[in-house]
């Protein structure tokens, strides 16, 4: 229950956050995506199925946001959990600059699978140049956002997450 | 093995999620702005925009100083250029400066209204969010259907044009702006009187196409809205003469049959904080 309400405020406040106060403060002109950087948290901290809930209802949440067809956002973002929950099993590092590797690299990577699917649906009225700059720039605003996230989120996933004596 | 289960079962729920999302972005494109979905949305608009609200009364001033924080160096330069013109401005200034103060504040308080004519109701609204991508440009507005306010009204700021209504819910409203890359204004260059279609280009300029091959542009002139009306058909969606922005360069095309022009839109989108929305020109909605 309680993995249900945190997961429920940090995509209500990554909504608000991103529509608000970011709406001034951004990078060049781009924006971050604080729904991409909650999905690759969570999957970095709680595995890949938590990583791909994260990811659809996030990215369903962002979609009733736009004007654009419903459900782009929750197919990137349910893929992208998924991904990098995936990936997190198999890399054992333990630097402290890993997340926010994987969280640059996730937001470039989605973004653009973002931008591949809408310009499937004929969505797409930007240039590839311009998708290639957003990819980039949010990536990177991602990236400088993630020191400060993280942290949180690992403290609230560890205090949310049942105790078990046993762990698979 | 217990193991292989829990991966076989992540597979089974991702599986499962992207067959939701990939039947939401079908039923969602096909069905448009009627649907299931399109009332989730207005749904999720009634939830959100409360929040939204409470949240950008706090935070304004905040991101009000990161982003003077950044601008610091060209508001500085901005200060120096508008000290020298104050100076110029004092000098000029005659000693009914109360009668005059007095008309400024009259005036300000009806400009918008004045300069679209007596037919035209309008209501204020403030911002309150900004879109949630970074492919699309809109703005959230507390104004919403208990205001009378309808998609497809024309969204108006001191600066000039805005955009236009496309969502609403009851007590508030989604705007496309006039820089989304899905908006196009029907304008006319100020001095030359030529008409053309004016797209938005994101954080580009807008984009002017349209222009014959002999049109004469002068630097810096101003673009305003053309605001058709086609008895028994129609008229456009914004009203006539808004100023859209100026022009800021000439393409070289090599288009024998138009000219393309990049205009400079009027409005700070970065700053929009007061609106009007457009409710009916002459007494029509």
């Amino acid at each position: 229950m309680r993995r249900v309400l945190l997961l429920a405020a940090a995509i209500l406040s990554a909504l608000l956050l991103q529509t608000t106060i970011f709406a001034e403060i951004n990078l060049l002109g781009a924006k971050p995506e604080l729904m991409y950087l909650i999905t690759i948290a969570f999957a970095m901290l709680e595995g890949p199925a938590s990583g791909a809930i994260t990811g659809f209802v996030g990215g369903m949440a962002q979609d009733f946001l736009l004007d654009a067809p419903k459900g782009i956002t929750a197919l990137t973002l349910t893929l992208l959990g998924y991904a990098i929950g995936m990936a997190r099993q198999y890399i054992v590092s333990p630097s402290p600059v890993l997340p926010v590797v994987l969280v640059a690299l996730g937001t470039f990577a989605g973004v653009l699978f973002y931008g591949v699917v809408s310009f499937l649906l004929g969505q797409l009225d930007s240039t590839w140049l311009y998708l290639l700059r957003v990819a980039v720039l949010s990536a990177i605003y991602n990236a400088i956002l993630t020191p400060l996230v993280f942290p949180i989120m690992r403290r609230a996933a560890q205090g949310s997450r049942s105790r078990r004596v046993v762990r698979w | 093995m217990a193991l292989r289960s829990r991966a076989r079962s992540t597979r089974l729920l991702v599986v499962t999620l992207v067959s939701i999302s990939l039947v939401t972005i079908t039923v969602d494109y096909r069905q448009g702005d009627e649907g299931p979905l399109a009332a989730a949305s207005e749904a999720a608009l009634v939830v959100l925009t409360p929040l939204q609200e409470a949240v950008s009364k706090v935070t304004r001033p905040i991101g009000n100083f990161f982003s003077t924080l950044i601008r610091l160096p060209s508001i500085r330069h901005e200060r120096d250029i508008l000290a020298e013109r104050v100076k110029v401005l004092e000098a000029e200034l005659s000693t009914t400066q109360a009668d005059a103060d007095r008309l400024a504040e009259l005036e300000a308080l009806f400009q918008l209204q004045s300069g679209l004519g007596p037919k035209v109701e309008t209501a204020a609204a403030q911002v309150i969010a900004s879109g949630v991508s970074n492919f699309e440009w809109t703005i959230t507005i507390d104004q919403g259907a208990n205001s009378g306010i309808a998609e497809d009204m024309a969204v108006i700021s001191s600066g000039g044009l805005v955009g236009h209504v496309t969502r609403t819910g009851p007590s508030s409203s989604v705007v496309q702006l006039i820089i989304d890359p899905d908006s196009f204004v029907a304008g006319r260059l100020e001095v030359s009187d030529q008409a053309g279609l004016l797209a938005g280009q994101g954080t580009d300029d807008l984009q002017m196409s349209q222009l014959p091959q002999d049109a004469e542009i002068l630097p810096d002139e101003r673009v305003v809205t053309a605001g058709y009306r086609i008895a028994g058909v129609g008229q456009s969606l914004y009203p006539p003469n808004v100023l859209i922005g100026t022009v800021s360069r000439v393409l070289d095309e090599d288009s024998a049959t138009e000219k393309f022009v990049t205009v400079r839109p009027a409005v700070d989108f970065s700053s929009l904080s007061l609106v009007l929305v457009v409710l009916s020109r002459d007494g029509q909605r």
